[in-house]
């Protein structure tokens, strides 16, 4: 029997973005107190909760480097763009006879495949009105977040041309209360939502099924209360408390806009954590790592050997949490207009001669020249 | 088929402790993930259902056959509700059981859908502790030809290998922030190397995550603010501690330490072995809770001796570790209860300690 079941070898996906849990075992915090001349082997390993975190399916599962991540999408347009092409042809190979070389010029022009970007794009539209319906709906913040987390993963294993985001908006936030132990009747969900209850239900396995039926989510929302403890604790008497409330409601307001992002996937929970304290407050923020994780100010100029060494790990969290305050930036929400050309190309791949309908009316129009359209704005 | 294919892999001989489960089939393309099982007229056809082994929380379990492999397994069936979609409970059983791997817990390794029920996959046990310590107990009546006085607990080292072995899954348990609050001896499984791991996890829960995790100080600070106690784990950890001890007890005398058949009568058993809290010396922990009622508080009695407890006759030989342990664990007091780790580490264990490492 071993000590504790653990895999030691889980694979390192990430080099840089987990060097700040691995280098900083608690050993090194309670260094900065005491010598840990005391340190006793203990019979019974502790696992700290580094090695738990790496152990959970968030960690195997559900992170990528910034390469693999992308190569997951690169996949899934690669696919859609075959599937563009095909479905033109057979179009082509059933109505051509019926459609003018225009309309087919048209077509071919038109319908392009959705990029790898506007996948990403019209997802993230999709998951902040899962963020949007949970407000509405009064869903705790963690419910939510699943709910957002589970819709983003669906879409990083299957197609928007197969089931439409808004169809697996509400299948998403069932399942997530289901998940989350918030027990809300199908009946009454179905209602506060107004959608069949079939059509929430249906989705519900195929959603498991790309999940690989994990379903537990750790989201920042921990970290940042942990953090928040020992941020009062390390500058106690140095900052007011009232202050310190604010930038705690207003890092959390950054944490919940982050799931729209990548870091979730490419960054560990305390990681994330601690880039929306930055981009709150960076001053307070450097200021605890510096008195964490140095104890000594940091322009001092000469260090000794172990000085050198928390300066090291120092400076190396303080990239990685940089790097993930990036990512953090990076936004894919498309504007209105964009989000209305994507959407428009998936409606037509699923029924291109809507799109035909289209130019024979558009086209209509020009030839019956102004009456036409003033006649349309009458109707409106 | 996605999901049955990639069961084909797992059960193909013992995996490593490494391997990933979850990993899918690098094959299937996005699209094929919806069409997985549905319409397949034979969901099946790689297991051959045998005969029903038990019932779970909200489940029937059936022994099941790998076909391809020959490997037995448990077929949890769970029947879907055409009102609500999969059941909470199995939602949460497996959502807990892919986050916990571990030689001491039962294995999930698979999910399969069909029109009307799901079926979870489990690794197959051969007994649970109740009924093996049944057997047991039929066994030893047939060797020595009497239903008379014969003792019905379990070999006092066999006691200790198990007892180490269900620390060691709660202990991962905890560790992972999980409570199983639902551990008894029809939960515990037992196989033919004498192998127990913890199942049916359809009432545990998560009750919370890894917090800041460069520093332990923070998990320190949390459990020291009171009202953030309510909701951590040493709090809410030892009512599991208590079901082990309970076990434990089980396991030496062959018989349930307080059969109560309401929660007065639990109760009143409890005190009647253990004593009463007031009695105890310290009833702070307790005299804020809603059935801390006057007329328990009334109540004097008098702890009895751990012996006593167990009803073990003064010349039968117990170790006075064993009785230290059960004591340290069967505390009134949750706060005074021992957690997992240091039950892990008590004495008692210090030979199984040695032999393993």
């Amino acid at each position: 029997m071993k000590k504790t079941g653990f895999d030691q070898t889980a694979p390192t996906k990430r080099h840089a973005s987990l060097e700040m849990t691995e280098s900083t075992p608690s050993k090194d915090s309670s260094a900065l107190k005491t010598s840990n001349e005391n340190d006793e082997p203990q019979p019974v390993k502790r696992i700290s909760d580094d090695d738990l975190y790496r152990n959970s399916t968030q960690y195997r599962l559900w992170s990528f480097s910034k390469e693999s991540l992308q190569n997951k999408r690169k996949l899934l347009s690669a696919d859609i763009a075959a599937r563009f092409d095909s479905k033109i042809q057979s179009f082509i190979e059933k109505e051509g006879a019926q459609l003018s070389s225009d309309e087919i010029e048209g077509l071919q022009k038109e319908m392009v495949p959705i990029t790898a970007h506007e996948f990403l794009q019209i997802v993230t539209l999709y998951a902040q009105k899962v963020q949007l319906f949970g407000t509405k709906l009064k869903l705790p913040t963690e419910v939510t977040s699943t709910a957002v987390v589970f819709f983003k993963k669906y879409y990083l294993e299957n197609s928007v041309l197969d089931v439409h985001p808004k169809n697996m908006i509400f299948t998403c936030m069932f399942l997530a209360c289901k998940a989350e132990n918030y027990f809300i009747n199908i009946e009454s969900f179905a209602a506060k939502v107004k959608q069949p209850k079939e059509s929430i239900l249906m989705h519900e396995f195929p959603l498991l099924e790309s999940l690989k039926f994990t379903l537990m989510v750790h989201h920042p929302f921990k970290s940042l209360h942990g953090f928040f403890l020992d941020i009062q604790s390390i500058l106690y008497g140095k900052v007011d408390m009232q202050y310190l409330g604010t930038v705690y409601e207003k890092t959390k307001k950054i944490l919940v806009d982050s799931i729209l992002t990548d870091v979730a996937y490419l960054y560990t929970p305390p990681q994330i954590t601690l880039a929306a304290l930055l981009k709150e407050d960076e001053q307070l923020t450097l200021k605890y790592l510096e008195l964490k994780l140095l104890g000594f100010n940091i322009n001092k100029e000469v260090l000794n050997e172990a000085e050198q060494k928390r300066k090291e790990q120092h400076d190396k969290i303080l990239q990685t949490v940089r790097e993930c305050l990036r990512e953090m930036d990076v936004s894919y929400m498309p504007s209105r207009d964009e989000a209305w050309r994507i959407d428009a190309r998936i409606h037509y791949y699923l029924d291109p001669m809507a799109f035909i309908k289209r130019i024979r009316k558009q086209k209509e129009a020009q030839t019956s020249g102004e009456p036409a359209q003033k006649k349309v704005k009458v109707e409106q | 088929m996605s999901q049955q294919d990639t069961f084909a892999d797992q059960t193909g001989g013992v995996p490593p402790a490494s391997a990933d489960y979850n990993q899918p089939s690098s094959s299937s393309s996005p699209r094929s993930a919806h069409t997985s099982n549905a319409g397949s007229g034979q969901p099946f056809s790689k297991f051959k259902q045998l005969e029903k082994i038990g019932k779970g929380t909200y489940a029937t379990v059936y022994k099941g056959l790998n076909t391809k492999t020959g490997q037995y397994v448990a077929l949890k069936e769970v029947q879907l509700d055409s009102e609500e979609g999969t059941p909470s409970t199995a939602i949460r059983e497996i959502s807990l059981m892919k986050e916990l791997k571990h030689e001491n817990i039962v294995r999930l390794y698979d999910v399969i859908h069909t029109e009307s029920k799901l079926t979870l996959v489990f690794e197959f046990m051969d007994n649970d502790l109740k009924q093996y310590m049944d057997n047991v107990y039929r066994q030893r009546q047939k060797t020595l030809g009497t239903t008379e006085n014969v003792p019905k607990g379990l070999d006092l080292a066999l006691v200790k290998f198990f007892a180490y072995q269900l620390l060691n899954g709660v202990n991962f348990c905890h560790e992972n922030r999980i409570l199983h609050r639902d551990l008894k001896p029809q939960n515990l499984l037992i196989n033919k190397n004498l192998q127990l791991k913890l199942g049916d996890f359809g009432l545990a829960r998560a009750f919370g995550i890894p917090v800041a995790t460069f520093s332990s100080e923070v998990v320190t600070l949390w459990y020291r603010a009171p009202d953030v106690l309510l909701g951590s784990r040493n709090y809410f950890t030892s009512i599991d501690m208590w079901s082990c001890g309970c076990i434990i007890a089980e396991m030496i005398t062959g018989k349930p330490l307080f059969p109560g058949n309401k929660d007065e009568h639990q109760l009143k058993l409890i005190f009647e072995a253990l004593g009463t809290p007031n009695v105890l010396g310290d009833d702070t922990w307790c005299r804020n809770l809603p059935k801390y009622t006057p007329e328990i508080q009334s109540l004097g009695i008098y702890p009895k001796d751990m012996k006593d407890v167990l009803g073990i006759t003064a010349n039968q030989n117990v170790d006075p570790q064993l009785l230290d342990l059960l004591s340290c664990l069967l505390q009134l007091n949750p706060d005074l209860r021992i957690s997992s780790q240091q039950a892990l580490e008590h004495p008692w264990f210090q030979d199984l300690r040695a032999q393993i490492m």
